[in-house]
């Protein structure tokens, strides 16, 4: 008997253009006790699944086939036939916990409220069960938090209270839609926990509608993925993830950022591999060996001698070897858990790499990642020219070692980009918000670093800092040399025009009432006075080739674009001014993995080709690991850690950044089940010895 | 203590604009055609006659000392006198204040006591056949000038239905005014229909952007009735704005009284303003402004202490 069952559902929507079709036969069922994870990107309808189970799809929603909700038809049922289900049958977690509650009822009466609806409970008793519930969802001083406004709870307590009202009246079936994506990492791992511990204890059926192939390693029990409408594959997690059998998932996989981990000696995972690479990095290759236990991890190949030339900057090295960590990892894995049939190739082709450079290096199930890294990583690393090795120059994957080279062609050169000791405050008196404090950070030329810390921890604050647009309160910040706080007029605007910007939203950071065109020849009416119209359009047009857009785009408008497109003429208008500092705040954020993926391979070859350095900041640690050469870690405005990007990441000094790394869940479900058991552990140890 | 510091500090703020109406109003003043002077003497007033009237009225000293004199009078509550009545123009504010605030703001409270359901019923109803003939009712009501309507309300109900009376109650006192709610229907159904006009287009578009919100759907998915959602939820969240809107409208709700009681024959501030307005006697003119303006202060203030109370979110600065 299952809590939910699903068959052949369609769903469309009317509107004034005709019916778009969102969901087209898709069946489903979750067992109780069970989570089935519905994985896809955005578009793909798998949170119109979970609205048409809690039967809350809008007006305009055409409905067909079957939704059961223990035993109850969903399909057609009237309003307070479904009011009856909701909340105590089946049950919904949201992804905004920002917006979920309502901003003017106190968190206690809106659990209470729940309570209610189904249950003949007193005020009263209904009051006392919801600081109960918040209790339960570990929520600090219930009986005080129950009278608090949502806007006086963080985003995680908030989420926390959508959990409360969602368990309330103990459902059958719990369905989360992007619970943590709004979140942080660490946050987010709690959240898991607290849901999973959750549908553990009582049996609940959950259906977790998620983007993230990490979150789904760390909780589902099955996966269905869908595309456009439809489920293309589904079956247990570990067959799905890491055997993929439908060509899209693999594709999905193989664009997932995957964030190189250190593990324990003796497991042939992806960390021993790396860890010998960076290990090599550092210069010292003798340590790759004990580090590399597994069959599969081919600890020769990594530790060759060439690594550790002189010369090398240890990032240099290791960074290659990430390059492709997709491909490395789980092949790796697989050959740890004694399966080495499915592996390399399988995996090596969602990484993106082209075939004829892998297939060299694939010596055994487990080598695809060092066997690529091999060649390559030596070469550029002792700053060849760039171009010196077409093996590894494609485009196919993040390049970083051979953006290296053109770091190393310069690396003598005063940095672009430097803040000294910058602290910057927001408000007056008692408002007053340390945003920075002593932040002090450099980029080189042509060199990436990666700036990570979770929200509030002043990362956008440094890199607005660092484009001028927030003047410190103390400290230096020198451009290009010049010390940008003295710098006025026409002299500021000609030092700020040599950097370009990516923002988060593509949707928001370009203007709708102008062209593509216009939009990315902006910069060219503002600092190139000179240019007369025939050449800006000869640039508009370069610039969307660079950015392998198609020059017909120049007439559109932002609005006709799809996410990736409008994310790479935000690009485009970045570099048409051909900037020495490209400042990312977190550009690929909001775009599905395989959009973020040819987005960031886009920035990476660019910066190959023009050279610019790269200020990049990001919450997403995969996502830098590839990306940057140096890391700097903050947290609460504060620089808690920085260092290349494969020693910092892989073995961070600080508490903070090790809980950060632990936090990030990655989409290999053999390998997250024993991550997570470790941080549990680390946890619980940190837990007494604070108490101790 | 929050609260309390919040409260000085606005108040502070609101004593500063009305210092700068005064300023305004003191420049107004001074521009008057001929000056005070020809205005209280006449046009038959000779040189002379005007020089020893500016002198004896201090009008021939230097203008910011004038100010500070015309400051130390308004504060004794002196607003000049009628140039026609002769009568202090204070005392007249004094007769004739609480009249109009009686009719506004019973028209502003019957407004909104229609408006807000209104529009949350439209907001519910959006795009079925009762939204649009209230929409469209509401057009006609708003684009229909006051005067008009007033005439075409007097023509049915007093007219041809007989129901009330065209005179509004012409008691000296507010008791008296008070006493015939019979006469007072139709004055304040000519004011309130503007406001139930523009409040029930605020409310619905409010109620439609609340409705669109991510809690109505948490509280749904929790099994919350749709009549529950709305009065527990949704009629609160959309008054915020509705209510921030209400002080920003206290002129435009003078405005209306000054046609209404024109109409109606009610005499209050309004009616004082008309007959001032046709014979031009500017201190009565300056005096009313003052006072409207006055209003209009302490009627935003009101606006911004009642959403402080009712959205706990402005009390934190995070809204």
């Amino acid at each position: 008997m299952s809590v939910l069952e699903i068959e052949s559902l369609g769903v469309s929507f009317t509107t004034e253009t005709g019916d778009v079709p969102a969901v087209r036969g898709v069946s489903l069922r979750v067992r109780p006790g069970e989570t089935l994870a519905l994985v896809g990107e955005s578009g793909s309808g798998k949170s119109t699944v979970a609205l048409a189970a809690m039967g809350l799809l809008p007006g305009s929603a055409r409905v067909s086939g079957r939704v059961s909700l223990g035993g109850t038809e969903v399909v057609g049922a009237p309003e307070d036939v479904l009011a009856r289900l909701r909340g105590r049958t089946a049950s919904m977690v949201f992804q905004e916990p920002a917006t979920a509650l309502d901003p003017l009822s106190r968190v206690g009466a809106q659990i209470a409220e729940v309570i209610r609806n189904h249950r003949p409970v007193s005020r009263a008793d209904a009051a006392a069960e919801a600081v109960g519930l918040l209790r339960r969802v570990g929520i600090p001083e219930p009986e005080k938090r129950a009278s608090a406004f949502p806007f006086q709870l963080s985003g995680g307590q908030r989420q926390r209270v959508v959990i409360a009202m969602a368990i309330a009246n103990s459902p059958d079936l719990l369905i989360a839609d992007e619970p943590t994506t709004a979140l942080d990492v660490t946050v987010q791992a709690e959240i898991l926990d607290l849901l999973r511990g959750l549908a553990a204890d009582s049996g609940t059926g959950v259906l977790l509608v998620t983007h993230n192939m990490g979150v789904v390693a760390d909780f589902a029990d099955r996966v269905a993925v869908m595309l456009d409408g439809k489920v293309v594959e589904s079956g247990p997690v570990e067959e799905v993830l890491l055997r993929p059998a439908h060509e899209y998932t693999r594709r999905l996989l193989g664009a997932v950022p995957r964030l190189a981990v250190e593990e324990l000696p003796g497991i042939a995972t992806p960390g021993v591999a790396e860890t010998g690479l960076a290990e090599a990095g550092v210069a010292k290759p003798g340590a790759a060996g004990p580090g590399v236990a597994g069959p599969g991890a081919e600890g020769p190949g990594v530790a060759k001698p060439g690594l550790a030339k002189p010369g090398l900057t240890d990032h240099g090295v290791a960074k290659p070897g990430f390059s492709k960590p997709g491909v490395a990892e789980t092949g790796l894995a697989e050959a740890g858990v004694a399966k080495p049939g499915a592996a390399g190739p399988g995996v090596a082709e969602p990484g993106g790499v082209e075939p004829g450079a892998v297939r060299p290096g694939v010596a055994g199930p487990g080598a695809v990642g060092p066997g690529v890294a091999k060649p390559g990583l030596a070469k550029p690393g002792v700053a060849k020219p760039a171009g010196a090795e077409p093996g590894i120059a494609k485009p196919g994957g993040v390049e970083p070692g051979v953006a290296q080279s053109g770091s190393a062609r310069d690396i003598e050169d005063a940095p672009v980009v430097e803040l000294r000791d910058v602290s910057v405050r927001f408000g007056r008196a008692r408002r007053t918000v340390r945003a920075l404090q002593d932040v002090s950070l450099t980029v080189a030329p042509g060199e990436t670093v990666g700036l990570v810390g979770e929200s509030g921890s002043g990362k956008s604050t440094a890199a607005r800092v660092a484009l001028g647009l927030v003047a410190p309160a103390s400290g230096a910040v020198s451009l290009f040399g010049a010390d940008l706080g003295r710098v006025r007029g026409r002299r500021r605007r000609a030092l700020l025009s040599g950097v370009g910007v990516v923002l988060q939203d593509p949707v928001a950071s370009l203007d709708a009432r102008m062209s593509v065109g216009e939009c990315v020849a902006e910069p060219l009416r503002v600092h190139r006075r000179g240019m007369s119209a025939a050449e800006r359009r000869a640039r508009v047009a370069e610039v969307l080739e660079l950015v392998r857009l198609p020059a017909e785009l120049a007439g559109r408008g932002p609005r006709e674009l799809s996410g990736g497109q409008r994310q790479r003429v935000s690009l485009a208008r970045a570099l048409v001014l051909r900037p020495r500092l490209l400042v990312a705040d977190e550009p690929t954020s909001a775009l599905d993995v395989s959009v973020q993926r040819t987005v960031l391979d886009v920035i990476a070859e660019l910066q190959r080709d023009l050279g610019f350095a790269c200020l990049f900041v990001s919450h997403d640690l995969a996502v830098v690991q590839q990306f940057a050469q140096r890391v700097v870690v903050l947290r609460d405005g504060r620089v808690e850690e920085h260092g290349p990007t494969m020693t910092t990441l892989l073995r961070p000094r600080t508490e903070y950044t090790r809980r950060l790394v632990a936090a990030v869940p990655v989409p290999d479900p053999v390998v997250q089940r024993r991550r997570r058991g470790e941080r549990r552990a680390s946890l619980t140890a940190g837990g007494t010895e604070a108490t101790a | 203590m929050d609260t309390l510091l919040y409260l000085t500090r606005r108040l502070l703020q609101a004593l500063a604009v009305i210092l700068i109406v005064t300023v305004v109003v003191f420049c107004l003043l001074h521009a008057l055609p001929g000056g005070p002077a020809r205005g209280i003497l006449g046009p038959q007033a000779t040189a002379e006659q005007i020089t020893a009237f500016n002198h004896e009225q201090g009008l021939d000293r230097p203008l910011p000392v004038q100010y500070v004199h015309y400051l130390g009078t308004l504060l004794q509550g002196d607003l000049g006198t009628s140039y026609t009545l002769n009568e202090a123009v204070s005392r007249l504010i004094e007769q004739r204040l609480p009249k109009t605030l009686l009719l506004t703001v019973l028209s502003a409270f019957v407004g909104l006591l229609l408006a807000i359901p209104l529009g949350m019923w439209q907001a519910v109803r959006r795009n079925k056949p009762a939204d649009y003939v209230i929409t469209t009712l509401s057009f006609v009501a708003y684009s229909t000038p006051v005067y008009f309507l007033g005439l075409v309300l007097v023509l049915v109900f007093t007219q041809a239905l007989r129901w009330f009376p065209s005179q509004a109650p012409q008691g000296e006192t507010l008791g008296q005014v008070v006493a015939d709610p019979v006469a007072l229907v139709l004055p304040v159904v000519t004011g309130a229909a503007s406001m139930v006009a523009v409040f029930s287009r605020y409310m619905r578009a409010s109620t439609l952007e609340n409705l669109s919100e991510d809690y109505v759907r948490t509280a749904r998915a929790g099994g919350s009735r749709q009549r529950a959602i709305l009065w527990r939820h949704v009629l609160r969240n959309s008054l915020t704005p509705v209510v921030a809107m209400l002080g920003y409208y206290v002129p435009v709700l003078f405005g209306g009284a000054l046609v209404v009681e024109q109409l109606f024959n009610y005499p209050g501030m309004g009616l004082l303003f008309w007959n001032a307005a046709q014979s031009s006697d500017y201190p009565v003119l300056l005096g009313c402004v003052l006072v409207i303006s006055v209003a209009t202060v302490v009627g935003t203030l009101l606006a911004d202490v009642v959403q402080r109370i009712v959205d706990p979110r402005v009390k934190a600065g995070r809204a």
